[in-house]
């Protein structure tokens, strides 16, 4: 049984129940973002783990892949209205990062920094959720540069500017710092189940 | 203290101008941009931390390096920049 949401290809019921409001269904992965695809060399890649947290440190792409794998199988929503179901990604859970940081208990908030400056946040109980990843792997192929080629974070319980493309490291926090979309204008929490895509 | 005289009104009302003006918003954003720059750099209006951080969004957000054709965001955040940056002119 299929049922037709006005574009796009098919959704049955049960994918419809998936999709939250104000969302259409999309079988391609839009790309979204803004200046120019950041060129990244693998060679001098490096991910920094720093601020509120017992043991600050960092990885290269050698020991990033060296790290315990976890498989996710997950539904993207950006605020832009389209939303993907059944997307594959494979990659870090955050989890592993979040154990050997130790976070202090002054530790309430993360700002995701990226390529270009790009910063998002989030509050600490959303980022340690079981479905969050450091990706480099999406639908069997390692991500291209234009979907955040070598690693993006994935957060699937908030609108997909939540996880940043190209990124490069965690600055856990005390306070809220907004990040780049949220300093102009979007919701700073982005859930897309209460549509909170701006902060007006 | 924000700027008071003829030519700090007047760099304030180019940025607000050009920022309205019928086109692409990347293109207003580039010349807004270039406007408010000369205006800090002739100290016409006074630098802020904020407008420092927030025009060096913009630098981003505009940036395109050579091949590439800029993100399909770009003009969205140029606009909620600029429209940022005109509320902070009151302080510049």
């Amino acid at each position: 049984m299929t049922s037709f949401l006005g574009r796009g290809p098919r959704v049955s019921e049960e994918q419809k129940k998936r999709i939250p409001p104000g969302q259409y269904f999309t079988e391609k992965w839009p790309v979204l973002h803004y200046g120019s695809v950041p060129r990244v060399d693998l060679k001098t890649w490096d991910f920094k783990v720093w601020g509120e947290v017992d043991n600050p440190f960092e990885f290269d792409w050698a020991e990033f892949k060296q790290l315990p794998r976890k498989p996710l199988h997950t539904d993207i929503h950006c605020v832009t209205r389209w939303s993907r179901l059944d997307m594959d990604f494979e990659g870090v859970a955050i989890q592993t990062i979040l154990e050997r940081a130790r976070l202090r208990p002054t530790a309430r908030f993360v700002v995701i920094h990226a390529e270009q400056g790009y910063t998002t946040n989030l509050p600490i109980e959303v980022l340690d959720d079981d479905d969050v990843l450091l990706a480099d792997i999406a639908d069997g192929a390692p991500l291209t540069p234009d979907h955040g080629y070598p690693l993006r974070l994935v957060v699937p319980k908030r609108y997909f500017w939540k996880s940043a493309k190209w990124v490069r490291g965690l600055e856990f926090t005390q306070v809220d710092k907004p990040g780049f979309w949220e300093r102009y204008g979007y919701n700073n929490n982005a859930d897309p189940w209460k549509e909170e895509r701006f902060s007006e | 203290m924000p700027s008071t005289g003829a030519r700090a009104d007047e760099a304030r009302a180019e940025f607000r101008r050009l920022i309205a003006q019928p086109g692409h918003a990347t293109d207003n954003a580039r010349m807004a941009m270039e406007t408010l720059e000369s205006a800090l750099e002739e100290a016409v209006l006074e630098r802020t931390p904020e407008i420092d951080q927030t025009l060096a969004d913009l630098r981003l957000a505009l940036e395109q390096d050579d091949g590439q054709k800029l993100g399909g965001k770009s003009a969205e955040a140029a606009r909620f920049i600029t429209r940022r940056l005109a509320q902070l002119l009151d302080e510049a």
